[in-house]
């Protein structure tokens, strides 16, 4: 299938900073794919580079296989909601949605029908002669939404769009733009720090850090098959145990950690015997029993810490070289008192070998 | 009433603020009261009324053709004084923080550059460039004059104006010129309004430029000035009365308009 957004060896400098660096990526039609990453990290500039806002230094931007790069925002077809939806104060909800339309010519009639529709999709009928200064924060949030999409751009870009939200209104906002999106069938570039609203919603999540693509790939991927340390701490919660490789048995690698042999899953990372690398245990992933558990990775532990989170218990283990292990419990489950000695262990495919790096504090 | 008492510092504010409201308004309660006497000379006691000299004001023909003169200009003043303002406030929106610095204290030297100062200046470049003296002269000054006020006005919308509306504006498939008139002078449009106002109040308030610049035919503050040279009459408090409440009610009015923009 042909790509519709590819960019091609794209980079961004701002004099000596590097917002984009080398980017190569090429999204699928229909999808809604996920820019995820901390600030800085180039995702916004990438989404400005493919509205027209920002020129890149090197590299192309194509758009449904067509050379966008030095095309200025209007003569593209993307539209992008942006963070604080940028509505024109001045002009109702009717026709904040028709602007686009206007500029592209449609009759009146034509574009009265495209509004009422768009409109009825985001139950906002009632308000077509509202000003945006008399609409709530969601239901500006829907009104950029529908006003971006009006003139069926291509990709739909959306900027960070539920930030300004709050957390329950946000969730809300999450499962519509997903339902708005599988609706229309439309691919949505969406932008964000959050890696939760990223989970909520995606199809592919692409993870930037320094100008550059971590990995890319669906939300269980990425959370259970993480590639580095950095996208293994930004996705969830992670432990991350430096251990030495003793060798490989098909996809299970052995390895030794704190004096103990344990095994993972290697998935990216090739590691040869002798080398170190690090192994990703997320929090659920370890399980308590009173006595050593069958099979492999079981260690003895003492509970240092322990907070009731409601459906579940967040819990801290040392091992015995004093490192402290994140665990969580789920509600019903086994569980041990502050203080008390136990086993715990991890089954070696919910255990993921990558690259050693250094652990950002 | 005691507090007053006990707060000698603001008991002191407050008499020097009704104080001034009296050194305000007693000068024009006179001018106004005489506009009403039924004599030929301005002078206490009143004794009868009239509104004989508003009824001889407004058939008076030398008034209502300064009145349109003074219009006139001001609409071509204000109208080339808006357009040229907006566009420098702009201008200095889009220029780096350094230029822009430079830019707007260019753009506001004619506001602090003292009336006969100005006035001669643009005596002398007139003659410089063959323009005669008369209304595209006076229209010439008044608008350099205006300038900067619109330009402040502008501006300070402009600065509040969410940088995002003009992308928002582009990416749905305006060009810049479209962008423009579509959403950045409606969003402008109180500032503009309000600028406008102003604009209108300083040309027909205008004495200094108009005199020096002027042809013969009279504008209102020139005609008033020349009338006072014939000798005070209550005729002229009428005309007077008359400039003021129409210019107090239009200063209200553009305040509000400010106000509103501000607000919003």
């Amino acid at each position: 299938m042909q790509p519709v957004v590819q960019f091609e060896n794209v980079t961004k400098a701002y004099g000596q900073a590097v917002a984009v660096d080398n980017l190569n990526l090429s999204i699928e039609p229909g999808k809604f794919v996920t820019l995820l990453g901390p600030s800085g990290c180039g995702k916004s500039t990438s989404l400005r580079m493919l509205g027209g806002f920002e020129t890149p230094n090197f590299g192309r931007i194509l758009l449904a296989g067509k050379d966008v790069t030095n095309l200025p925002p209007n003569k593209r077809n993307v539209n992008i909601v942006f963070q604080d939806y940028a509505l024109f104060p001045h002009m109702d909800v009717a026709r904040n949605i028709a602007f686009g339309l206007e500029l592209q010519g449609k009759s009146s009639e034509a574009i009265h029908r495209r509004v009422t529709e768009l409109l009825a999709l985001v139950r906002l009928e009632a308000f077509a002669g509202r000003l945006p200064s008399e609409l709530s924060g969601g239901q500006r949030q829907r009104v950029a939404l529908m006003r971006a999409l009006a003139p069926d751009p291509q990709v739909l870009l959306l900027d960070e769009p539920l930030s300004a939200l709050d957390a329950k209104l946000r969730l809300q906002m999450q499962i519509e733009l997903k339902s708005i999106q599988e609706t229309t069938g439309k691919t949505f570039l969406f932008v964000t720090h959050d890696q939760e609203e990223a989970l909520t919603m995606s199809d592919v999540i692409v993870v930037m850090n320094n100008g550059k693509i971590e990995q890319m790939g669906d939300p269980h991927t990425l959370y259970s098959k993480p590639e580095s340390v950095f996208v293994a701490n930004f996705i969830g919660e992670a432990n991350l145990l430096k251990a030495t490789v003793i060798g490989k048995d098909g996809d299970k690698t052995a390895l030794r950690w704190n004096g103990f042999e344990v095994q993972a899953t290697a998935a990216a990372h090739a590691a040869k015997a002798g080398d170190t690398a690090c192994i990703v245990v997320r929090p659920e992933a370890i399980q308590f029993s009173a006595k050593p558990a069958q099979g492999v990775n079981a260690m003895p532990g003492k509970i240092r810490h322990r907070v009731f989170k409601g459906n579940h218990t967040s819990m801290l283990v040392e091992v015995a070289d004093g490192t402290r292990l994140n665990a969580l419990v789920h509600l019903g489950d086994a569980e041990a008192v502050n203080g008390e000695d136990v086993w715990i262990s991890w089954k070696p495919q919910n255990a993921t070998v990558i690259r050693d790096e250094a652990v950002p504090a | 009433m005691r507090a007053y008492f006990n707060d000698i510092p603001r008991t002191l504010l407050t008499m020097a603020y009704w104080a001034f409201v009296l050194y305000l308004l007693v000068p024009l309660t006179l001018m106004m009261a005489m506009s009403f006497k039924d004599a030929n000379f301005v002078a206490f006691p009143i004794g009868d009324w009239t509104l004989r000299w508003y009824a001889q004001v407004m058939q008076d023909r030398q008034f209502l053709e300064a009145c349109l003169y003074s219009i006139v200009i001001a609409a071509a003043a204000t109208f080339s004084a808006t357009v040229i303002g907006v566009w420098i406030a702009m201008l200095i929106t889009k220029a780096s923080s350094r230029w822009s610095g430079v830019l707007f204290a260019l753009a506001c030297l004619p506001a602090v550059v003292p009336g006969m100062i100005s006035a001669i200046s643009l005596r002398v470049f007139i003659s410089t460039i063959d323009l005669p003296t008369g209304t595209a002269a006076i229209v010439l000054g008044h608008t350099v004059h205006a300038v900067p006020f619109v330009v402040v006005m502008a501006l300070t919308r402009l600065r509040s104006m969410p940088p995002n509306l003009v992308d928002a504006a582009r990416d749905l498939g305006a060009d810049s010129i479209i962008a423009f008139f579509r959403v950045t002078l409606p969003y402008l449009g109180p500032a503009i309004v309000g600028g406008m106002i102003f604009c209108v109040l300083l040309s027909v308030d205008d004495f200094v430029r108009t005199f020096f610049l002027g042809g013969y035919r009279p504008t209102l503050p020139m005609l008033i000035f020349a009338k006072v040279q014939g000798g005070m009459s209550p005729e002229i408090n009428a005309m007077a009365t008359l400039v003021l409440i129409v210019t107090a009610a239009v200063g209200l009015y553009a305040e509000y308009m400010t106000r509103r923009s501000r607000s919003r």
